[in-house]
């Protein structure tokens, strides 16, 4: 029944409609013209929109991490920061609000791809004990860590910004190339960002020494 | 606000006024831009959390690598071109759209003033104008008058099955419906 285009698209539009994210499917993209347009639709039928509140104060804080060699300096974030604020229509004050929040993200969940089917990724032996590889089932992207004689698997997209990850060997933890973030192995972010943590993914090990993530087709 | 220098900023304690270098008005007005090109954005991608996360994109992507001192068009063309290829990398992702596939959209001229006229609701107007009655119809209630498949199935008296096909047969002809004539 939802393999139906129409079946598809309904779904689409009561997700717009709801204010709910794009999330779309892979058959989905047979119908992307009439997805887009929806999403047009569902865009403008309200008039030109404002960020809320609580998105610009979000945004003067992910300002503030910015690096330092960047043209923007620290404080001139934070003072933007607090201009922001000062416009915003909750009209309270920050003050430090642009300080870094501890950790207190959630996050985490296993990926269970529907129809999902394991994909050999690597042989075991090929993983380095405090390595994290790139490894792709499919759909589906992950880092993998050996630990002994088993392996865990994570996302390797950011659990914030839809980036892919990188394997900071250096520091021995998983980068966004889009914002400052990181994650340790286990998906817990490192730094001070409210982030969650990243999504699990599954892994096994079989008898014959082979790693397979259950990805997609 | 994107044109006032940037001289003081209600904040702190008991409305202290905090001066400002003359440095951050470049980053002052790229912020008070990022409010167009979240307009800009919600208006295709149709819903607050992607808008969000990929205003937030944008903004980190092009606020650090702007020069100081720059003026607001450039600022506002650069954020924008950002936006737009930022937008690109998402319907690509999300639907294995290409660039010419998205030509409408992401070649829209950058907005000169604030509301951007491409995010208002004479869009959504100048689309339906050019449908058939019934494809006009089924869109208006689902998506400015917000109905559901069943009431739309109500009032135009049919089944929610054929304004189910209706529906998407309509947002097909929508698609095709181009604007800068």
């Amino acid at each position: 029944m939802n393999g139906k285009p129409e079946n598809r698209l309904e779904r689409i539009v009561t997700d717009l409609l709801r204010g709910r994210r794009l999330t779309l499917r892979g058959g989905d993209a047979g119908e992307k013209e009439a997805i887009t347009a929806a999403a047009r639709l569902a865009g403008t039928s309200q008039g030109p929109q404002r960020m809320h509140p609580a998105f610009r104060r979000r945004l003067a804080e992910a300002l503030e991490q910015q690096p330092r060699e960047g043209l923007v300096t620290r404080r001139m974030a934070l003072v933007a920061g607090l201009g922001l604020a000062a416009g915003a229509a909750t009209g309270g004050l920050v003050g430090r609000a642009t300080e870094p929040k501890p950790v207190a993200g959630t996050g985490g969940e296993a990926i269970t791809p529907v129809s999902g089917r394991w994909i050999d990724v690597a042989a075991l032996n090929d993983l380095q004990e405090g390595h994290g590889k790139h490894v792709v089932a499919g759909s589906i992207g992950a880092f993998v860590f050996r630990r002994g004689e088993s392996v865990t698997a994570v996302s390797s997209i950011c659990s914030h910004l839809p980036c892919e990850l990188w394997w900071d060997g250096h520091n021995g933890n998983l980068a966004c190339p889009c914002h400052p973030a990181a994650f340790a192995p286990d998906g817990r972010p490192v730094d001070a960002y409210s982030l969650p943590a990243l999504n699990t993914v599954h892994v096994r090990v079989t008898s014959e020494g082979r790693v397979e993530v259950l990805g997609t087709e | 606000m994107a044109g006032q220098p940037p001289e003081v900023a209600a904040g702190g304690e008991s409305g202290q006024v905090i001066e400002l270098p003359a440095a951050s008005r470049a980053t002052d007005i790229a912020l008070d831009e990022l409010e167009l090109v979240y307009a800009f954005i919600y208006a295709r991608v149709g819903n607050r959390p992607d808008a969000e996360d990929l205003t937030q994109q944008v903004a980190m992507k092009a606020i650090p690598r702007l020069r100081q001192n720059a003026p607001a068009s450039a600022i506002r063309g650069y954020l924008f071109a950002t936006a737009r290829s930022v937008l690109g990398g998402f319907w690509s992702t999300r639907l294995g759209l290409s660039e010419a596939e998205l030509r409408e959209d992401l070649m829209l001229v950058t907005p000169a003033a604030e509301p951007p006229s491409e995010e208002g609701t004479e869009t959504v107007q100048r689309i339906l104008a050019q449908l058939s009655d019934n494809y006009r119809r089924v869109l208006e209630l689902r998506f400015l008058h917000g109905y559901s498949l069943k009431e739309v199935a109500a009032e135009m008296k049919s089944t929610v099955g054929a304004v189910k096909v209706m529906q998407l047969r309509a947002l097909r002809a929508a698609a095709k419906v181009r604007l800068e004539e």
